[in-house]
């Protein structure tokens, strides 16, 4: 994880423009998908409809930047604060059903919120989103890219120890259980429906501030970021790096983010290979990149270990 | 206020988007039915068939020949995504069957816009269709009414297959009880192929019906499958009658609300569906 941190941190020396870009992305795309991972990988709840709350993000860094105090850094903390209310009310709504259930109940929030983004015209721009969400405010400039690369780095390594904290606290262990065996965990007293709710919260405002970090690189927010499609990308990023492990989103984010920009910039078909990446690993790898490591790794392990017993006898 | 024929106009706007709901989830929830997949793919197949149509019409210019094309095309594509792919997750965790059926929809989508290019394609309203019908100061066009009959029929055809068939008698059983109806010498296997290939072909009926409606284009079938889905899951998964019923109650309440609230109406049938799965999760007709 510091290896992580020291990499990232490097990576504005290098000067270019790009490869910041490019971090940054990963950084704000890694918290998405490592808060989403809280209700997939933990509690094994598909949602359909996170990109609400990232979007919730966005818009409300927007227009507390564009309309009532210029400040990046306020506009980011009124976006995690506020996503609070949505996370905990479509929460509450939704965790109480489970499976394919869950899933189209949240599909169906993220299309209710899509579609006020694009009919509320006077607060949200419609299709055209808002723009020239400011860099540069009342308490803090960002506007040079090492300026705003270290802002999000900054929520990044913040973000990132807290999401491990609560994935190693008992909160977040029992979160775990959930997605282990629900029907154990109110005979040994707790709530399976608060539980889900913290973790639900956690994930919300998690892909908020993803949302918020976003709108401030944009500089642009437009509906895209709420229609279901996109709240399938963290979805992606878990599935390819492998919800088991903690750094498997962060993993899988890195791997779509790169080849996305990269691949995107050779093959028309992109979404193709990605679509087969997808069911490659639903077929053979069902833990992912982390996973197949893993498995790899005790293969070896086994391996030397057997080789290492035939030696002795 | 709204005078009556607005009214009537947007009630028979509603029945024929209604109708074209229910055929994009009749096949969906057929195939739910039977093998408890809930097909993500089920409206990229739909909108395949939607691109196949135009294609045969542009090269052979009949109408009949697109459909039937259409209809064969995409029952193929559904039997062998099933064969080939969803076969090997069936007894896994259903989390694994909607994220497989994902990637399918994701290769299938950039097929179509290898295969027919990133812009939309139309085809106009078949001849004999063309022109229409007036009810008072409303005009009904042809079109509309081809569309509802041939839902209506649909259902009426799925029904008797259902329940008066052998085939549908079967099909009954491997869906009731998998393991038993193998023991009886089933294969459920085999069932299952033929249940994509019919529930797919139905989403090629649907795809022809809907390009002399709409334009097709990319994007459109990440924009049906969750009306299909709400369609379906509202119904209550699995039922084919309740399916009919809601996807008609869907499209006219649509219709009906554009006319009261033009803002907010795709807003508020969002929300109204949310709130019906949230008290009734099974569905308006589905039982646990």
């Amino acid at each position: 994880m510091i290896l992580v941190y020291v990499v990232l941190a490097l990576i504005p020396l290098t000067g270019q423009r790009f490869y910041i870009y490019l971090g940054s992305l990963f950084m704000i795309y890694a918290i998405f998908a490592l808060s989403y991972n809280v209700l997939f990988g933990y509690a094994r709840l598909v949602s359909f409809g996170h990109g609400l709350f990232f979007a919730w993000g966005a818009y409300a860094t927007a227009l507390t930047t564009l309309n009532l105090y210029r400040d990046p850094l306020v506009g980011v903390l009124v976006g995690i604060v506020t996503a609070l209310i949505p996370s905990l009310v479509v929460g509450f709504l939704t965790v109480r059903h489970t499976r394919i259930y869950f899933a189209i109940l949240t599909l169906a929030f993220g299309m209710v919120f899509y579609s006020a983004l694009v009919k509320l015209r006077w607060l949200t721009g419609g299709t055209d989103g808002l723009v020239g969400i400011p860099k540069r405010g009342v308490i803090l400039d960002i506007s040079s890219p090492q300026a705003y690369y270290y802002f999000i780095l900054a929520f990044f390594i913040v973000s990132t120890l807290l999401l491990y904290a609560i994935s190693r606290s008992s909160i977040g262990l029992l979160i775990r259980a959930l997605g282990g065996n629900e029907e154990r965990l109110p005979f040994l007293g707790y709530s399976v429906f608060q539980l889900r709710l913290v973790a639900f919260t956690i994930s919300g405002v998690g892909s908020a501030l993803a949302g918020s970090l976003y709108a401030i690189l944009m500089g642009v927010v437009t509906p895209d970021i709420s229609y279901w499609t996109f709240s399938a990308e963290p979805l992606i990023m878990c599935l390819v790096g492998g919800f088991e492990h903690f750094m498997g989103p962060l993993v899988g984010a890195f791997v779509i983010v790169v080849l996305t920009t990269i691949a995107a910039r050779f093959y028309e078909v992109w979404m193709l290979v990605l679509g087969l990446m997808v069911i490659g690993i639903v077929l053979a790898f069902r833990g992912g990149f982390t996973g197949f490591l893993e498995t790899t790794w005790n293969l070896a392990r086994h391996m030397v270990v057997a080789r290492g017993g035939a030696s002795k006898s | 206020m709204i005078d009556l024929d607005t009214f009537l106009s947007q009630l028979v706007v509603g029945l024929f988007r209604g109708s074209l709901y229910w055929i994009l989830a009749a096949g969906l929830t057929l195939i739910f039915g039977v093998t408890r997949i809930l097909n993500f793919a089920h409206a990229a197949i739909l909108v395949t068939g939607s691109y196949i149509t135009y294609t045969i019409y542009v090269s052979t210019g009949s109408y009949v020949l697109a459909f039937l094309g259409a209809i064969i095309a995409c029952g193929l594509l559904g039997a062998v995504t099933e064969v080939l792919l969803i076969r090997r997750v069936y007894g896994l965790d259903p989390l694994y069957q909607l994220l497989l059926t994902f990637g399918v929809t994701l290769v299938v989508n950039e097929a179509q816009k290898l295969v027919w290019g990133k812009g939309s394609v139309y085809v106009p309203t078949p001849e004999m269709l063309r022109g229409g019908v007036a009810v008072g100061a409303v005009t009904v066009s042809y079109y509309t009414v081809f569309v509802v009959i041939v839902g209506f029929l649909l259902l009426l055809a799925l029904h008797y297959f259902i329940n008066m068939t052998m085939m549908g008698l079967r099909l009954r059983a491997v869906w009731r009880d998998p393991v038993m109806s193998e023991v009886l010498g089933l294969n459920p296997k085999n069932y299952y192929t033929l249940v994509f290939f019919l529930g797919s072909a139905i989403a090629g009926l649907g795809g022809a019906l809907l390009i002399p409606a709409i334009t097709v284009g990319p994007g459109l079938g990440d924009h049906l499958i969750v009306l299909a889905f709400i369609v379906v899951v509202l119904a209550g998964l699995g039922n084919i009658v309740g399916s009919y019923i809601t996807a008609l109650a869907i499209g006219v309440t649509w219709s009906l609300l554009t006319l009261v609230t033009p803002e907010l109406d795709i807003v508020i049938l969002y929300l109204i569906s949310a709130l019906i799965l949230m008290v009734r999760p099974q569905g308006l007709f589905g039982e646990r």
